[in-house]
């Protein structure tokens, strides 16, 4: 079932006067049938169904650009040499 | 006196010849070897040693208590006698008692081994040492051990032991003159002879030296070993843990060396507290190695156009990283979860676009908490009606997808979520007074341009949006599932699903989702929904919101919702077993003491007994003659307090049952049933007629001597004279115009004999008694009276 905006090709905030230009030019593209497209505009034209055609646009959650994260943490330097392994020699 | 003299010296000769037999010598060698004269009983033993078979047994004997008795005065001597023990063997006889002497001879074998082993033990030189007691390992092996097997396994094991020990001696100096290989040799060897003989000590220091002598070398070794030692003295412990742990962060293994650490190294010192600082200067700079590599993979995401799968890949090892880092560096893994919903929007944005639905589904469902994002929920809804339309849904994933649709339609937050994206509304206002999603204003926050005012042309219907969408879906899945069997599966859970959610926003009236059944239950927001159900109840005795909760009942007990579903089955089941015909089945939930919950709840205790009816009703239509239902009847009428439509449909059934049954079933029975049927409905006229004639018919039975069931019949007459019945009693009268029929066929003679009851015989007495009876159930008295005659 195609959605509305799509057999018009109109975008969300399409105005009554674009919507019935759309209808035309659909018709004269004749992609889909007179009747899917007397279908579409009857539903952009009814603000309900208008409503129910913008529910099938996807949301995005908010969320920010994909970034690299920055590391500034300090490391102690301290180097595996300075373990001396013999410390708890039990053979001494 | 001659003849006493030859007596004499044939009584002498007789004695000397007896003396010099084998048994008297013997006898005369035990007992001296008894009194300790090993000497002379050597002697008699060695002479008749051929002669007398426990000779040489008991010659070894006195041998081997010489060895005893020399013992603590001088090994070797001891020595001298138990080898002479053993020589014995050389000149046994074949007539010899050889297991007695053999037992003898394990005795010296062993006495023999255990001075060995006392001297091996006492020489100071190791090497010495080893070999004697290896020698005498060998002389034991080879040993008789006849009788005493376990003294010679304990003896070895001593042994054993020893060796384990001073293996274990030759592995420490290896070691402390830094000969680590030869070290290990000698630590395995020790550790060989400790399982031999169970030395747990040798065993766990060989093998914790073992290892530390691999970590000396820088050599593996089996994590098994750690299980040994750590039950090895702590000054070892403390000595394989540390250098472990510094291994194990040269190998990078920082969470293992963490462990370590925290379990073997736990004890102050500054040599530990080092040790700790650098493994957590490792941590850090791991955890940024692998930031840095995620960045890196960011890098070449941007540089490669966010390909799907990488992004993909990201996003599914980013907990596993957020995990690996977050107690070393709890800052970075806070950035790495930020990540995560940027990677989110970017997969999920493509499998929409790409419609891969079954793709977006999944990446949403794993989301925490999704259902508390409206956008969320709303793209969720999409996917379905998406999945649903590219004739997707099958028998295992229908319940599902169609419970996530509802869920989201329902949701009246996501329908105004759809506001925010478009200015073509702003002339408009929004209503919420027919929405689906709620039954009245109990949304707490609502935006400016929405309310529950009427409906009209400027002030749009959200519920109708919702009402669109789902005739939508509904439309769809009656154009894309061709198999009948399966839309009608489909469109049954959809229907369920719907209706269940129907419900609860009737009753419901906190803001909480809506969530259909399988969506609910799914992620654990059914209990929220029975909860407040519950609540409904209580405040307001409303059964209706009991009803609504069943469908979200998983494991909750405990609930009034339970208790009400529990009700409810109990009535399905009667009706299961009614239809099945399965009296225990029956009996089985009238047993289980569900008769007070049926009795708390009204609509349930209301509708029981229609139900019942119903079932019984069915039954019958299919056979009128069905027997079967009648104690399935008296179980129903028992059980249930409202029970008089039952009782009546039952009286009613018998009534028709005896009817049809007038010639096939015996009289009594008959009567048996009907006098049921007339106590179940006292109003049932036919019944009471058929009582009538059936007792006429059992009393001129017993009249003219035709049945053997004339006390039943008695019986259950006195049943019948119990029942309180203005139709029974009314029906009965015309048992007086029959008993007169009787009396009139007799004859005035006869009929006054009778009725005055003198000198009858049995079969008088019998009639008089019938009629008696007869007299007594119409009405009058059973005594006989001058005025019946007349």
């Amino acid at each position: 079932m195609s959605n509305p905006y799509e057999i018009l090709k109109v975008n969300q905030d399409a105005n009554k006067g674009e919507i019935m230009k759309a209808q035309m030019l659909a018709m004269k593209e004749k992609k889909y049938s007179l009747q899917e497209i007397a279908v579409a505009v009857r539903q952009l034209l009814d603000p309900a169904k208008r409503l129910a055609a913008d529910y099938m646009f996807p949301t995005k959650i908010k969320s920010k650009r994909i970034q690299k994260i920055v590391v500034e943490i300090p490391v102690d330097e301290i180097d595996l040499n300075d373990i001396d392994e013999n410390t708890f020699d039990s053979l001494k | 006196m001659e003849v006493v003299i030859i007596l004499i010296i044939a009584g002498i000769i007789a004695y000397v010849i007896y003396q010099s037999l084998p048994n008297p010598k013997f006898q005369k060698a035990s007992s001296l070897f008894d009194s300790g004269n090993l000497g002379e009983a050597t002697k008699i033993l060695n002479n008749i040693f051929e002669k007398h078979p426990d000779a040489p047994a008991k010659l070894a004997e006195c041998k081997l208590k010489e060895g005893l008795n020399a013992k603590p005065k001088s090994d070797n001597e001891a020595i001298k006698y138990f080898n002479e023990v053993i020589e014995v063997k050389k000149r046994l006889p074949s007539n010899a008692s050889k297991a007695k002497y053999e037992i003898i001879e394990a005795k010296a074998y062993f006495e023999i081994a255990v001075i060995q082993f006392s001297n091996s033990i006492s020489v100071s030189n190791a090497e010495t040492k080893v070999k004697n007691l290896k020698d005498n390992l060998r002389f034991i092996d080879t040993a008789t051990k006849s009788g005493i097997e376990s003294d010679f396994i304990a003896l070895r094991k001593k042994h054993l032991s020893e060796l384990a020990e001073i293996y274990f001696q030759f592995g420490t100096q290896n070691e402390k003159s830094a000969k680590l290989i030869e070290a290990i040799q000698q630590y395995a060897t020790a550790k060989d002879y400790s399982v031999q003989s169970s030395n747990s000590k040798i065993l766990y220091n060989a093998t914790t030296r073992t290892g530390i002598c691999k970590l000396k070398n820088k050599e593996h070794f089996e994590k098994t070993i750690l299980e040994d030692v750590n039950k090895a003295p702590l000054e070892y412990k403390r000595d394989f843990f540390y250098r472990y742990a510094k291994k194990l962060l040269q190998d990078k293994e920082y969470s293992e060396a963490e462990k370590v650490i925290a379990t073997h190294l736990n004890f102050s010192s500054p040599a530990n507290d080092k040790i700790k600082e650098l493994l957590k200067s490792k941590q850090v700079k791991s955890a940024i190695k692998k930031v840095n590599e995620i960045n890196y993979t960011i890098e070449q995401l941007y540089e490669n156009s966010f390909p799907v799968e990488d992004v993909k890949t990201l996003y599914e090892t980013i907990d596993k990283r957020i995990e690996e880092i977050k107690s070393v560096v709890p800052t970075l893994s806070d950035r790495l979860q930020a990540l995560k919903p940027s990677l989110f929007n970017k997969l999920l944005s493509h499998y929409i676009s790409a419609e891969q639905y079954a793709s977006a589904i999944n990446l949403i469902q794993k989301y925490a908490s999704f259902w508390e994002s409206p956008e969320l929920l709303k793209n969720l809804g999409i996917c379905c009606y998406g999945f649903a339309a590219q004739g997707n849904l099958t028998e295992k994933n229908h319940r599902i997808v169609t419970s996530n649709w509802l869920t989201s339609v329902f949701s009246d937050k996501v329908i105004l979520k759809s506001l925010e994206a478009t200015t073509w509304d702003d002339n408009y206002t929004f209503t919420l007074t027919d929405a689906i999603g709620s039954n009245y204003e109990h949304h707490n926050d609502i935006p400016e341009n929405v309310n529950y005012d009427d409906v009209s042309d400027a002030n749009i219907s959200i519920g109708a949006t919702q009402r669109e969408l789902l005739q939508q879906f509904e439309s769809l899945l009656h154009k894309t599932i061709s198999d009948p069997l399966l839309a009608k599966v489909v469109n049954d859970c959809y229907t369920e699903e719907k209706e269940a959610l129907e419900k609860i926003v009737s009753v419901i009236n906190k803001d909480i989702l809506f969530a259909a059944p399988h969506f609910a239950k799914t992620y654990g927001l059914n209990e929220e929904i029975i909860k407040e159900l519950d609540n409904d109840y209580v405040e307001y005795l409303n059964e209706e919101s009991l009803e609504a909760g069943i469908s979200y009942l998983k494991s909750n007990t405990d609930t009034y919702v339970r208790e009400y579903a529990t009700a409810k089955e109990s009535v399905s089941k009667m009706v299961s077993a009614i239809r099945n015909e399965k009296l225990n089945d029956l009996k089985a939930v009238v047993a289980d003491r569900k008769k007070s919950l049926i009795e708390k709840y009204e609509t349930i205790n209301d509708s029981a007994e229609d139900l019942v009816f119903n079932a019984f009703t069915l039954k019958i239509e299919q056979n009128e003659e069905n027997e079967n239902l009648i104690p399935l009847m008296d179980e129903s009428i028992s059980f249930l307090n409202q029970n008089e439509k039952l009782k009546a449909q039952c009286s009613q059934f018998i009534r028709d049952f005896c009817d049809s049954n007038w010639k096939k079933k015996p009289a009594v029975k008959l009567l048996e049933l009907l006098i049921k049927s007339i106590k179940y409905n006292p109003s049932n006229y036919r019944a009471a007629k058929s009582i009538t004639i059936l007792i006429n018919n059992n009393l001129m039975d017993i009249a003219n001597d035709a049945t053997t069931s004339a006390s039943q019949i008695y019986s259950l007459i006195d049943d019948v004279k119990k029942i309180k019945s203005p139709v029974l009693k009314d029906a009965l009268k015309e048992l007086q115009v029959l008993r007169n029929k009787v009396l009139s066929s007799m004859g005035a003679e006869a009929s006054k004999t009778i009725l005055l009851g003198y000198n009858l015989n049995s079969n008088g007495m019998k009639l008089k008694k019938v009629l008696d009876t007869m007299q007594a159930l119409a009405g009058g008295s059973s005594t006989s009276s001058i005025f019946d005659l007349l």
